[in-house]
């Protein structure tokens, strides 16, 4: 198991968000966390990058422990990619200042090197001089995925990815994402309400209800075994 | 176990800094209160039983009137300039926030000088029409004289938070109200009054705190309060003990308008943050209205800044040549070094604390952000009185160590500037404070989280990101600290070294000694900086944001 994810406890003030959560991912799986806002599984993002830290469980990735009673390393050394919801891209920075921020201990030809694959990743490369607000929302999208992507990260995570996109460009940015992801070979966690998202991208979706999960191993066995419209009422 | 678990988190450079500062900021305040119940005074018996309850009538008196005075003056020009267009309402919206350019103590001597025997009005009317007045009519060296400029020159607080309060956050209430066939008064009274509490009780506040902190203008209108009964013990009677017991005392009083804010604040939120802010539509006044409205903004601007302002300017071209030598110019690098000095560490104090508690959800992180914000609500006699004995203690533990050493003893902390310094940080660290938490406010949490999983430690994402993002809070941070130090009065006159002068002890010294004309220089260079950060402040960035 790439990811392991063990009983994992978490509350923000008294309430409990996150509740015995368990999950384990094998390498290079896109895995879709699918819930209703609140069910805690934005929570779960932030404690497997280590911007919370767990009340009680054990997180590893490939094989580290990340976090446990003794340990907890700091979200800066695990090195995991993330794309925010909102992209969070430095606005004083230009589209490559912000792909080369997290390419540390590059040498300069190796950082302008490793820009120009990100950028033809996500075919944007004639944007690299661009500030992040003279750039469109599905633009901005595929800059943070590339930043994200740029340090060769263990694990990916996203968190509503599509959230700030219209419908139209949403449909067409998802297809484009899966692809991109699957051609980078990265294990990548991603976070929505939207089980369309979810369909389309993921090998495998968990959902979530009151900050537990539950799993179905492929697509095919949600949709065999639970008809789209009992989809709200499961669990 | 849990709490166990958290505490990596914690550690880094920006927990033990602020812990430090933390503890650097209670140390004097708590020393006071050790004291108060520790110590001894010689003449304290005295003090409780002749000078207190003389001290507790003249603060009550001064307290209630003022606070009544500015909240009637305050709320009614927020209401106007709010609700209502009139004639030159544009300009008067920001010019009545002038009147906080010029510090009571300046504004004080500068009535004086403008109604006393020599002063403007009773020479023309003497020399005019041989007119002698009844000195009791023009004699303002009183505690009503005291309340009178207390009120004109401290009222914008509760202007400005009623204003801000009224323009963004009534317009549907105050609109529904009209509606309903209110007029003006009834919505003023039953309306505008009850639902622009929470600002109202802010702002009035500040004032009551500033004129606890105030020691000039008591001092000067011969009005004794606790300020200069702290003054009286500790330099006229050397009796230092004393002087904290009274701080002390003082300090309860703060604490209880504290206490006092939060209740009459309520649990009841009249504000609606999850609504989306519709400022409120004036009204266009005609005819005899638009002149009163007018007049009375006139009026009070005129009082306030205009009259007293013409007057310094006046006095400034009489006495220029006699003022202006390189003594002077010596004046004006030494305020501006203490000021830059003083403003600069608090922006680093500041931001050092106010990142700390961004990322943090604790009662630590919070309990920091409070105690920053405490050094603002206690007077300046008061610190002065804490970090001297603080800075007395240290020196006498060192004095021994320098003995050790061979090098010849000295009181070296205790009268330097550095005492100084720490007193402005310790006493104007909330300024900075707050314009730094609203701009880490408005960025959110969101870019260092983004700059950290990119591989950045906290202090790379500051100083890469953060400080970047922040750039203008930071400056203007660093403005309000300046100004405020710049004016700053009874603090620098306890702790200041021997024959350092600034401009605001110099102006005060000059009018104290029955120099009022030749005070005025140093007045209007505060005044006019002042004036001008007011202006920048409230004009310029209301403009950006709209």
């Amino acid at each position: 198991m790439f990811v392991q994810i063990k009983d994992l406890c978490f509350s923000y003030g008294k309430e409990n968000t996150i509740q015995n959560f368990n999950l384990s991912i094998n390498q290079g799986q896109i895995v879709s966390i699918l819930g209703e806002s609140g069910s805690g599984k934005s929570t779960v993002l932030r404690l497997l990058c280590g911007l919370e830290t767990p009340n009680r469980g054990e997180i590893s990735i490939g094989g580290d422990v990340m976090t446990d009673d003794r340990r907890f390393v700091l979200p800066e050394k695990r090195g995991i990619g993330m794309v925010f919801q909102d992209y969070a891209l430095f606005p004083h920075m230009t589209v490559a200042e912000n792909i080369q921020f997290g390419l540390k201990g590059y040498g300069r030809k190796a950082k302008k090197q490793r820009t120009d694959e990100v950028l033809e990743l996500v075919n944007m490369t004639t944007l690299a001089k661009r500030y992040p607000h003279e750039l469109s929302g599905g633009q901005q999208q595929r800059i943070a995925l590339a930043r994200a992507l740029a340090p060769k990260p263990s694990l990916l995570l996203l968190d509503e990815p599509f959230s700030n996109l219209d419908a139209d460009l949403q449909i067409k940015i998802r297809s484009e994402l899966k692809e991109i992801i699957k051609q980078t070979g990265t294990t990548s966690i991603f976070v929505t309400h939207d089980r369309e998202d979810s369909k389309a991208i993921a090998d495998r979706i968990i959902t979530m209800r009151d900050g537990s999960a539950y799993d179905w191993d492929s697509i095919c066995t949600i949709k065999s075994e639970f008809p789209e419209e009992q989809w709200t009422t499961v669990q | 176990m849990k709490w166990l678990r958290k505490l990596p988190g914690y550690m880094n450079i920006w927990t033990w800094l602020s812990l430090i500062i933390v503890v650097l900021i209670l140390l004097p305040n708590v020393t006071i209160f050790i004291n108060f119940f520790t110590q001894e005074a010689e003449n304290w018996g005295h003090i409780q039983e002749f000078i207190l309850p003389d001290l507790l009538k003249n603060t009550s008196l001064l307290m209630v009137f003022t606070g009544i005075l500015s909240i009637l003056i305050g709320t009614s020009l927020a209401w106007l300039t709010s609700a209502y267009d009139f004639p030159m309402k544009r300009f008067f919206k920001w010019a009545l926030i002038l009147p906080l350019a010029i510090p009571p103590y300046i504004a004080g001597y500068t009535y004086n000088g403008i109604l006393n025997y020599t002063g403007v009005i009773q020479t023309t009317l003497r020399n005019r029409w041989g007119m002698e007045v009844d000195q009791k009519y023009f004699d303002i060296l009183t505690l009503p004289g005291a309340v009178f400029i207390f009120t004109l020159f401290l009222y914008p607080y509760v202007y400005t938070i009623t204003r801000a309060f009224l323009a963004n956050q009534s317009a549907s209430i105050i609109e529904n109200a009209r509606l309903l066939g209110r007029n003006a008064w009834e919505i003023y009274f039953r309306i505008v009054l009850p639902i622009s509490r929470g600002a109202i009780v802010g702002g009035v506040s500040l004032v009551l705190l500033e004129v606890l902190n105030d020691y000039g203008l008591v001092q000067y209108f011969g009005v004794p309060t606790f300020s200069t009964a702290i003054f009286q013990t500790w330099f006229g009677m050397n009796d230092l003990t004393s002087a904290i017991k009274l701080s002390a005392t003082l300090m309860f009083i703060v604490f209880g308008i504290l206490v006092l804010e939060k209740v009459l604040r309520g649990r009841k939120k009249y504000s609606y943050s999850n609504a989306k802010v519709r400022p409120l539509t004036p009204i266009t006044l005609k005819g005899g209205k638009a002149w009163a409205a007018f007049s009375y903004s006139l009026i009070v601007f005129s009082l306030g800044f205009l009259i007293p302002f013409i007057q310094l300017v006046d006095w400034m071209f009489l006495t220029y040549d006699k003022i202006a030598s390189p003594e002077f110019t010596s004046l004006i690098t030494n305020s501006l070094v203490v000021s830059f000095i003083g403003a600069a560490m608090i922006v680093v104090f500041a931001v050092i604390i106010a990142n700390f508690a961004r990322m943090h959800h604790s009662i630590v992180s919070k309990s920091a952000a409070r105690v920053t914000i405490l050094g603002y609500s206690i007077p300046g006699a008061v610190i002065a009185v804490g970090i001297s004995t603080v800075f007395i203690q240290i020196d006498q533990v060192l004095f021994g160590f320098y003995d050790m050493i061979g090098i010849t003893p000295t009181l070296a902390l205790s009268t330097s500037l550095f005492m100084l310094i720490s007193a402005y940080v310790i006493r104007f660290l909330a300024v900075g404070y707050n314009s730094i938490e609203s701009g880490f406010d408005k960025v959110g949490n969101k870019f260092t989280e983004a700059s950290r999983m990119l591989g950045m430690n906290v202090t790379k994402s500051f100083f890469k990101v953060d400080a970047r993002m922040i750039r203008g809070s930071l400056v203007s941070a660093f403005i309000l600290a300046f100004i405020e130090i710049l004016k700053e009065l009874p603090l620098t006159l306890i702790l200041r070294p021997f024959n350092f002068d600034t401009l605001s002890t110099k102006a005060f010294q000059y009018a104290s000694d029955e120099q009022i004309h030749e005070a005025s220089l140093a007045s209007i260079i505060i005044v006019l900086i002042s004036g001008v950060a007011i202006y920048v402040f409230h004009q310029v960035l209301e403009k950006e944001q709209n």
